[in-house]
């Protein structure tokens, strides 16, 4: 198996391969496109949100009583005749695996898929003890036979051809196989795997769900290989993560009405089994099975304690995940975990593979949320990887670049100073676009891919003088939390807004005491410095005075609201409640019509920034905005992200540019002549794209719009 | 929802994971159908060694049974004596127990549900005895007979069932079949009949 990266830079090797990679490239952009249609289509038709919500709590109530549920466990597992052992490290599993092997004779073993088995590498023992092991499941087969581990959790062959399989499987047996048959390759397992079932002395299987009340435990599988392990041989051994236990019948039927929807877009695996007690066996001891369920700890009573993470007790191992995040669709699940892969990926690398293999990968994640929305378990998942890198800083330290950039941001008007001297700096290379043509190599060199945007001359904290006005009678009296980029980069979009408020009869005012919110802080894991920001904006923006506080910056929307929640607690409630994004504030506060606007020809399309869609719940305001302005036509994959994800375009700029580059194809397909958004950062990353590939497209922003349209 | 549009609601759903549905009054109408899958199925492949009459090479290469077997352990007697006997007119092997001797394959095996799930499509059987297990694993075409009455309208109102089931022996072994096997696992293209049945039939039948 490939090792983990141990630098950054080792890393970016890595992911190049994996981006250079056309196969794998085209399989998951594939993927991701149908998985979302299958389990759209099948999620639909259950109470999707319910289930989801149930699966946290039962899971959470579980991380709390997980030694009673264990013993209740036990107790009526022994019942029924089954041999319960508990180990509390992966090696611990393996040794317990060899004693029962040895004890029973055990020559040759055959397993089913198990996510568990991975995580304590069985494989490698039994075969270092000289056991014949078979791995049934056929993507676990196939990846067996390269010697390989899994992509994906479910599926763990995904990131192989047909022409790969071929050869492989033409390797073991000696025949020729036509690759284009895939059926025909199908049953080359069935044919070459049927033998090794019919004569293993051990069956080796993992679990779904281990159930309290009567010992029960449930293996969901498709190809018919479950059944065939936990039946045939004279020995079973099942081997599940504590986190598997739940106290009845009921609580596992929930996860299975989402785990297969979720996982592949299936109302239900072929074969769901639920095993109870040792039964018949007619080649047994007695005529019974010989039957062991071994619990693995390796960590996760100490996950169970934890606050924060012991959220992780509700992942059911969909895959889900993986299936969503826009950088997993880039680089694959070899780049993505080192054993379980994805969003989970990241985090459990942590705990049961070493914070040195987690410190580079819990870095590649760009915060756009999918993952948290789609989990059966509704695990708030790059929150939890945030943690996991604040952890690995604390450990290995922070890099010395964002410490000097923490310190600068801290203090207002440092900060400002700075910009000031940038902008005074990259006079001669912005071009009369507003993009900064030659970039400077030393600063940018992974950088190239879009172009970047140039400081504005005036920002808007020094046109504020100028726009200031007072209104008569106003509707409502609202405050501008600007954000930088608005400010520095791109004032000309506050603009708009204040002449869209204007005319909409609602006062702005801009309290100038004002910082930036502090999310690249927090993201960067300074939470020190992002709590004295969150707490200076506070005081700064004084809510009681104002009937909103609005930002046209989805990240900083978002992180107003949820962020300092999250740093400062309740007292951020008066402050959160005001805050809104530009277009919930207009169809939902203020209830603009088509009254002051004027509907244009334009065709213009829309990209639904993460923090907005996910991050804020906000999808179909700035779709009726559009359609008073202009002529609105929705944009395939809408609300995948564009791949700015702040400094995280900076840091893997190449999978950044990918996730980019499909966004731009998306929008040249819907045959707009603009796009809107409602995020400055989405702005920079889509203008960039687009014009980098000379798209004769108009990226602005969502007020932009409004402000070219208003009835005289 | 009512009865009928749970049993519409079942068909459907099975019928999507490549379940074929038949409708009898009872059983014993059936047998004909049963005789007709054998009559028109490929002959069943010899995954293993067995010392049995053997014909032609399958398209897989393997070696094939040139007398079909059926297995229909544990079922109601007097429809085990009469499906015999049809098997026995054609010249097929019909069997009800030691499967473990068949282990290479069999051509069909039948099963009873004890519930449908519509939601899924799916059949709750009890697979506790492990013949019934095995016919349901090791045949090529796998029929369930499954009661209309019996068919529940979701996975979670199957619970109680489920779970008094469970309880009413000292260990159990039950399953939710949905479809035969199946896998996407070469390049996410669906195909059916991996390690277990290639077909599945699923007679209905009234009451
Ligand atoms: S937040 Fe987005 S990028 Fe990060 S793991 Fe989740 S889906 Fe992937
Ligand atoms: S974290 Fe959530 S989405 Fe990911 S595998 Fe676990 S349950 Fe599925």
């Amino acid at each position: 198996m490939e090792e983990a990266a141990k630098t950054l830079k080792e890393y970016q090797e890595h992911i190049d391969e994996a981006l250079n990679d056309k196969f794998l490239r085209k399989t998951l952009d594939k993927f991701a496109v149908e998985y979302r249609v299958s389990r759209d289509n099948v999620f639909k038709e259950v109470p999707g949100a319910d289930c989801v919500q149930k699966i946290a709590d039962t899971k959470d109530w579980c991380s709390k009583h997980l030694e009673e549920l264990y013993e209740q466990f036990k107790t009526e597992a022994e019942k029924r005749g089954v041999i319960v052992h508990r180990a509390k490290t992966a090696k611990e599993a393996n040794e317990i695996v060899v004693k029962i092997a040895n004890e029973n004779a055990v020559k040759s073993v055959v397993k089913a898929k198990s996510m568990t088995a991975e995580e304590t590498m069985l494989n490698v023992k039994l075969i270092q003890e000289k056991f014949e092991v078979v791995e049934t499941d056929l993507g676990e087969w196939i990846i067996q036979l390269r010697d390989e581990g899994p992509s994906h959790m479910v599926m763990p062959a995904i990131h192989l051809s047909r022409y790969q399989v071929a050869d492989d499987f033409t390797k073991v047996t000696g025949d020729a196989y036509n690759p284009e048959d895939i059926p025909q390759l199908v049953k080359v397992a069935r044919v070459q795997l049927r033998k090794k079932f019919n004569h293993a002395d051990l069956g080796i299987s993992g679990a779904n769900f281990c159930i309290a009340e009567n010992g029960t435990f449930g293996i969901a599988t498709n190809e018919g290989n479950g059944r065939m392990v936990t039946t045939i041989p004279k020995t079973h051994i099942a081997i599940a993560g504590l986190d598997k236990l739940v106290p009845k019948l009921e609580d596992a039927l929930n996860v299975l009405t989402v785990l297969p929807r979720n996982a592949t877009g299936q109302r239900l695996t072929a074969n769901v089994t639920w095993i109870n007690g040792a039964g018949e066996c007619e080649i047994g001891k007695d005529g019974k099975k010989n039957l062991h369920i071994i619990f693995l700890d390796n960590g996760r009573t100490e996950i169970a304690k934890d606050p924060l993470f012991s959220q992780i007790f509700r992942c059911v191992r969909c895959g889900a995940c993986a299936n969503v995040c826009p950088v997993y669709r880039m680089v694959g699940g070899h780049k993505m975990g080192h054993i379980y892969i994805g969003a989970i990926g990241l985090i459990l690398t942590y705990f049961f593979h070493g914070r040195d293999k987690a410190a580079i990968l819990s870095q590649n994640c760009i915060g756009c949320e999918a993952c948290k929305d789609i989990c059966s378990g509704g695990i708030d998942l790059p929150e939890l990887i945030r943690e996991v890198r604040t952890r690995c800083h604390d450990e290995f330290g922070t890099p010395v670049k964002e410490v000097l950039a923490g310190k600068i941001l801290k203090d207002r008007k440092r900060f400002h100073t700075f910009l000031k001297f940038v902008r005074f700096s990259q006079k001669p290379m912005a071009d009369n676009e507003g993009f900064i043509r030659h970039l400077p190599d030393i600063l940018f060199s992974r950088h190239k891919f879009k172009s970047l945007p140039a400081l504005a001359p005036k920002a808007f904290r020094e046109m504020w003088t100028d726009l200031k006005y007072t209104l008569e009678s106003p509707t409502m009296r609202v405050a501008l939390f600007s954000g930088c980029v608005q400010d520095f980069v791109y004032p000309e979009q506050l603009e708009a807004f204040i002449k869209v408020m204007k005319h909409h009869n609602v006062q702005v005012d801009f309290p100038e005491e004002q910082n930036c919110c502090g999310l690249p802080m927090f993201m960067m894991n300074q939470n020190d410095v992002a709590k004295e920001i969150a707490e200076d904006n506070l005081k700064a923006m004084s809510a009681a005075n104002y009937d909103a506080i609005i930002t046209l910056c989805a990240s900083c929307a978002s992180h107003l609201k949820h962020g300092y929640h999250t740093i400062l607690g309740d007292a951020a409630n008066a402050f959160i409640e005001k805050t809104t994004d530009f277009s919930s504030f207009m169809v939902d506060k203020l209830g603009v019509t088509s009254e002051l606007l004027n509907k244009s020809g334009e065709k213009v399309t829309f990209h639904s920034p993460c923090h907005q869609c996910r991050g804020l719940g906000v999808v179909e305001q700035p779709h009726a905005l559009i359609d008073m302005a202009a002529e609105y036509v929705p944009c395939a994959e809408e609300q995948v992200c564009c791949g700015f994800g702040g400094s995280y375009s900076s840091k893997f700029p190449e999978i950044s540019s990918q996730i980019l580059a499909n966004k731009v194809r998306n929008i040249k397909e819907t045959g707009a002549s603009r796009l809107v958004t409602d995020c400055p950062g989405c702005i920079i990353q889509i203008r960039g794209g687009v014009h980098k590939a000379g798209l004769n497209v108009k990226v602005s922003h969502i007020a932009e719009l409004l402000a070219e349209n208003l009835k005289p | 929802m009512t009865d009928s549009e749970i049993v519409e609601l079942y068909k459907n759903k099975a019928e999507a994971v490549a379940c074929k549905i038949v409708e009898y009054k009872t059983i014993e109408e059936a047998i004909p159908y049963i005789i007709k899958v054998v009559e028109e199925k490929a002959p069943c492949e010899l995954l293993d060694d067995e010392d049995v009459e053997k014909g032609p090479l399958s398209p897989n290469g393997v070696p094939t049974r040139i007398q079909p077997v059926l297995a229909a352990p544990h079922c109601d007697e007097a429809f085990y004596k009469k499906f015999s006997e049809a098997c026995e007119a054609k010249g097929y092997k019909c069997i009800s127990k030691g499967l473990r001797n068949y282990l290479a394959g069999i051509d069909v095996g039948i099963a009873s549900a004890v519930l449908g799930i519509a939601e899924t499509g799916s059949c709750m059987v009890d697979t506790s005895k492990e013949d019934i297990r095995l016919s349901t694993m090791i045949c090529e075409v796998s029929i369930l007979v499954l009661k209309k009455s019996t068919i529940k309208p979701t996975l979670i109102s199957v619970a109680e069932d489920l779970r008094s089931h469970i309880g009413a022996s000292s260990a159990s072994y039950t399953t939710f079949i949905s479809g035969p096997s199946r896998t996407a696992d070469i390049e996410r293209v669906g195909a059916i009949g991996v390690h277990g049945s290639l077909e599945m039939h699923i007679i209905l039948l009234e009451g």
